[in-house]
């Protein structure tokens, strides 16, 4: 069925809104960015220096330090994307059993994500203080003693894996939530037919669950990913990108060029990184499509 | 047909909507308004006493001072920077950057240059050291016009504070703090034998740890030494700064640091003194109320980071003005401004601050009227770092922090350390060619 | 038959267990914010115990006044309510848009307007303060509403239009042959279906919005503007944090937030009910 040109521009009044806004308030500043990111600028002072694309050459062969922070968001990513998202799937399935007190299940799990960052932030690092921490005070009398002092956030082995723990305890509620409501919008009916035709509950599963939940799966991955890659709150206030720098994360990274009077530089800093993200979205967005079939 | 009738309701519901909203919102001009004087800063806990100076001056004087908070401190420095790019700054604020930050400021020419009225009798208010640092000297790396530029409202210095309780319970006298390197570890060897910490301090926060380096630095190279490193001339593998790392690997050998210290803020190192876990920590003036606030049962003495047997200067600590301000120079109450912060500083103000916000005033006289442990920090004021023409590039400077810190840790021996530093500084000059 | 039953049983204790665990590891920290909310700055530092000796509900009025809630608590919901509204209209609107109807540069415009959500720009509030400023919209509502809009629309075109595509083509199909016009298709039945992805935008956006205080404290100067988050600003001294008031402050300022949770995620359950199928 061809659509008339007079159809297609009424359809676009649909996405005018969203695109003006876009054009103006998103696009601009992406493009002043990206124009910042060939010269070296304070952000004070009147003239900018043009250095075309020498610092961007200098982020990628030049500066080990940014690649190990990207690095190091790759390693938290993945945590968040088996461990996160396994204990958001396994709790939604649970919850939409309609078992008994899950509305309040429901409300709990989304605790972690209203809670205020600077709650969270202290209470864990309560939790993971070496002297008087939580988690030693329960090692301990397990009868390890060897995590008398042990200051998880301090030592180089356990800091960063310490910070993931924390952002997959703060992210599932997301994950949750968004796995739920695709569960929930699975149409009962499909159950009750496989039901009717003799199928036991993990044929329901393989056959009616999983592929009509591969398209929020494929956005809960995208996002766990964009939204893990981006961290920076936590790393910033529980190790300051330490011990040592241990802990750096792309954004701590660009932060602290931006801090330091470097907005040029910091900006191509974010581009190069926005652009690893598009490869890695494209690659996954692909890989899903695949499965799709 | 419904199409264009709900889809034109919804568009026009939006546009309502919008133009309902700013009707609420009232435009109003952020430095056009002539008659007061604007102060942006940061400190939420004086706003109160701030207000009440801003009232008196009116009944005096007639002139109107608004003061404004944004806080925390990285939030205030996002606006101010917003604010500069919108050529918005109010009259009266802080860039809160480091010299060279600073010095791009008075080169676009957002602040004023206050020789006139500092060298017509006003300095002299001051404690000395608070106003080198706002200061300018000549031949300075960044040719900004020599001079002063910033007025200091209150002062501060970083030393060791001392827990005398625990000093006791470790066999240590708590009216005789360590005064040479060798008692300190020895009094790290007693404390950590009786089961106590011995020290803490907010190491995760990269200037409190290089600071606490930088007073070795002093201590070992002088000024004219710390310049010619900055040039290049002495090296960073210079045996002397390989002593500094190893002081530093000294302590960690005998146990001295707190555990967690390297991922400290100095909120939790604040923390830590406070409830009794580590008998000495490294912290500014400040810390007195912030203890009294968490622990006011606390018995506590200060000293000086103890001096080094070899050094041949003197031991300079970190420190001198604490929160300053400056004077808008595209502000048309730019006098009027000046005229203020004048009266602000005089000793009648200044001692009224003092008592209500219980910091050290940058009035020489005020300080007088302090209480005693307040006192003998405003003592140590004059031995705070000296000014310099020149400061490290940002990127040697996170070099020698993180390095400090793999010190800490053990990953790195004190010659590793001063290595990777070295290969950093020379990295970078390069680069300045 | 007896081993089926205890299999089911087994099944339900681990099920309930780990449910559990879970809970109470969420349930800990806001516990240990409500008890600190109730000490004295004192109290919390120098004793750990889980529950303060004399309850000072004192904080929580202290807290109110001293961080002026009553002013900013309008703002707060004028930010949330407004912002989330036409982040909701516009964001469901281009995403029904995205997924079902044909226009030039469909594919082209989608992926531009996602591509924010790729590029982390910290130094972001800088061009927007300039662009707020060009226009005229500097410290007012309407400009720190445009922002927070514009920054929630490719979060929400994204989230949407997946969950657009994924619905049914029929009920559209059938709705287009009775003569219901694309826009009425929209409103009348591609929305209520999706309802469990718009709650879910809803509680996101809200929580966000009413979060957020960096650029309400760089856009904004007008005290009378100010959302909560700038109240609760107070209570972080230079130095020394109440953290008493503090937690009574953010008590107080993650009820409301709580609330529309509450509200909201019966929504993601109902949504099935729309029985649309059935039609």
């Amino acid at each position: 069925m061809n659509i008339s040109p007079k159809e297609k521009t009424l359809n676009m009044m649909f996405i005018m809104p969203a695109l003006v806004l876009f054009l103006v308030f998103n696009l601009y500043p992406l493009i002043r960015t990206f124009q910042l990111s060939f010269y070296q600028w304070n952000g004070i002072d009147k003239d900018m220096v043009f250095v075309g694309f020498a610092q961007y050459k200098h982020i990628l062969f030049s500066n080990p330090a940014f690649w190990k922070s990207m690095l190091n968001a790759g390693y938290v990513t993945l945590l968040s994307l088996t461990l996160q998202n396994g204990l958001a799937l396994l709790l939604a399935i649970l919850v939409n059993r309609q078992i008994r007190g899950g509305n309040i299940y429901r409300v709990i799990f989304f605790l972690p994500p209203v809670l205020s960052g600077i709650v969270v932030g202290l209470i864990w690092k309560f939790v993971y203080d070496g002297n008087f921490g939580i988690l030693n005070h329960f090692l301990i009398s397990l009868g390890f003693d060897n995590f008398k002092d042990f200051a998880w956030l301090s030592e180089v082995k356990t800091s960063l894996s310490s910070v993931a723990v924390v952002h997959m305890w703060k992210g599932f509620g997301y994950g949750f939530i968004i796995l739920l409501a695709g569960l929930q919008t699975i149409p009962i009916e499909l159950y009750e037919a496989a039901e009717v035709d003799g199928a036991d509950k993990w044929q329901q599963f393989k056959n009616i669950t999983v592929p009509c939940m591969i398209p929020v799966f494929t956005l809960v991955t995208i996002l766990t990913i964009l939204g893990t890659m981006q961290i920076f709150d936590l790393i910033y206030s529980m190790t300051r990108g330490g011990p040592a720098g241990h802990t750096h994360v792309p954004i701590t990274k660009i932060y602290e060029y931006m801090s330091n009077g470097e907005f040029g530089y910091s900006t191509a800093m974010a581009i190069i990184f926005g652009f690893v993200l598009l490869v890695v979205s494209f690659f996954q967005l692909y890989v899903s499509k695949k499965f799709n079939r | 047909m419904f199409r264009g009738r709900f889809f034109l309701f919804v568009q026009v519901f939006l546009c309502c909507l919008f133009l309902t909203i700013s009707g609420c919102g009232k435009k109003e001009g952020s430095k056009s308004d002539e008659s007061s004087i604007k102060v942006w800063h940061w400190m939420t806990d004086r706003q109160a006493a701030f207000e009440k100076l801003a009232d008196q001056y009116y009944k005096e004087t007639g002139v109107k001072v608004v003061f404004e908070t944004y806080a925390p401190t990285d939030v205030y420095k996002n606006k101010i920077t917003a604010a500069a790019s919108g050529q918005l700054l109010p009259d009266i604020f802080n860039p809160l950057s480091d010299k060279r930050e600073l010095a791009s400021y008075i080169k676009a020419g957002f602040i004023a240059n206050l020789n006139d009225e500092m060298n017509s009798g006003w300095k002299d208010v001051f404690f000395e050291k608070s106003l080198l640092q706002n200061m300018f000297e000549e031949n300075n790396e960044w040719g900004v016009e020599p001079g002063y530029y910033g007025v200091p409202l209150d002062v501060s210095s970083l030393m060791i504070y001392y827990n005398k309780d625990l000093f006791a319970k470790a066999g240590l006298d708590p009216d005789n703090p360590p005064k040479t390197w060798k008692d300190f570890i020895e009094a790290g060897k007693k404390l950590r034998a009786a089961g106590i910490q011995p020290f803490v301090s907010g190491f995760g926060e990269a200037w409190l740890v290089g600071s606490f380096a930088s007073s070795y630095q002093w201590n070992l190279f002088g000024k004219q030494g710390i310049i010619d490193t900055i040039e290049g001339k002495i090296s960073y593998t210079d045996p002397r700064w390989v002593k500094i790392f190893e002081l530093f690997e000294e302590m960690k050998e005998n146990k001295m640091f707190a555990s967690g210290i390297v991922t400290m803020i100095n909120k939790d190192a604040e923390r830590t003194f406070a409830t009794g876990k580590a008998a000495m920590a490294l912290n500014g003036s400040w810390g007195v109320n912030v203890y009294k606030s968490m622990n006011p049962s606390l018995q506590y003495g200060i000293m000086y980071p103890p001096s080094l047997p070899e050094a041949k200067y003197p031991l300079l600590v970190f420190g001198g003005d604490g929160s300053s301000m400056f004077v808008n120079a595209m502000s048309p109450n730019k006098d009027k401004a000046i005229a203020f912060l004048k009266w602000f500083t005089q000793r009648e103000q200044q001692s009224f601050l003092a008592k209500e916000t219980l910091n050290i005033p940058s009035n020489k006289e005020s300080a007088q009227d302090l209480p005693e442990i307040l006192k003998e920090f405003s003592k140590s004021i004059e031995r705070t770092f000296d000014n310099l023409p020149m400061i490290e590039s940002w990127q040697v400077t996170n070099y020698i922090n993180t390095n400090l810190q793999s010190v800490i840790i053990g990953e790195k021996t004190p010659v590793q350390a001063a290595e990777e530093v070295q290969a950093e500084k020379e990295r970078q000059m390069k680069v300045e060619k | 038959m007896n081993s089926f039953k205890t299999k089911k049983q087994i099944l339900d204790f681990i099920t309930h267990a780990i449910l559990l665990v879970v809970a109470v590891t969420c349930i800990f920290p806001v516990f240990w914010m409500l008890s600190s909310s109730l000490k004295t700055q004192e109290e919390i530092f120098t004793k750990m115990t889980l529950f303060p000796e004399v309850w000072q509900w004192g904080n929580y009025v202290d807290a109110f006044i001293k961080a002026e809630f009553g002013m900013y608590f309008l703002n707060s919901v004028i930010y949330t309510v407004v912002g989330v509204s036409a982040i909701v209209l516009i964001t469901s609107m281009a995403a029904y848009g995205f997924a079902r109807l044909e226009f030039w540069g469909k594919n082209f415009l989608f992926y531009l307007l996602i591509s924010t959500l790729l590029i982390p720009i910290p130094g972001v509030f800088v061009p927007l303060y300039l662009l707020l400023k060009k226009l005229a919209l500097l410290d007012t509502r309407t400009g720190l509403l445009l922002c927070y809009i514009s920054g929630a629309l490719a979060f929400g075109l994204f989230l949407l239009r997946s969950f657009f595509e994924d619905l049914p083509k029929e009920i559209e199909e059938a709705a287009l042959i009775d003569g219901c016009s694309r826009f009425g298709i929209y409103w009348r039945i591609a929305l209520p279906l999706a309802k469990p992805a718009i709650a879910t935008l809803v509680i996101l956006q809200c929580l966000a919005i009413w979060n957020e205080f960096l650029l309400a404290l760089v856009v904004l100067q007008d005290k009378a503007k100010m959302p909560i988050q700038r109240g609760l600003m107070v209570f972080q001294g230079t130095f020394i944090t109440d953290y008493p008031l503090l937690m009574a402050g953010l008590t107080i300022a993650t009820i409301p937030i709580v609330i529309i949770y509450l509200l909201m995620q019966k929504h993601i359950v109902k949504g099935i009910a729309a029985g649309a199928l059935k039609g």
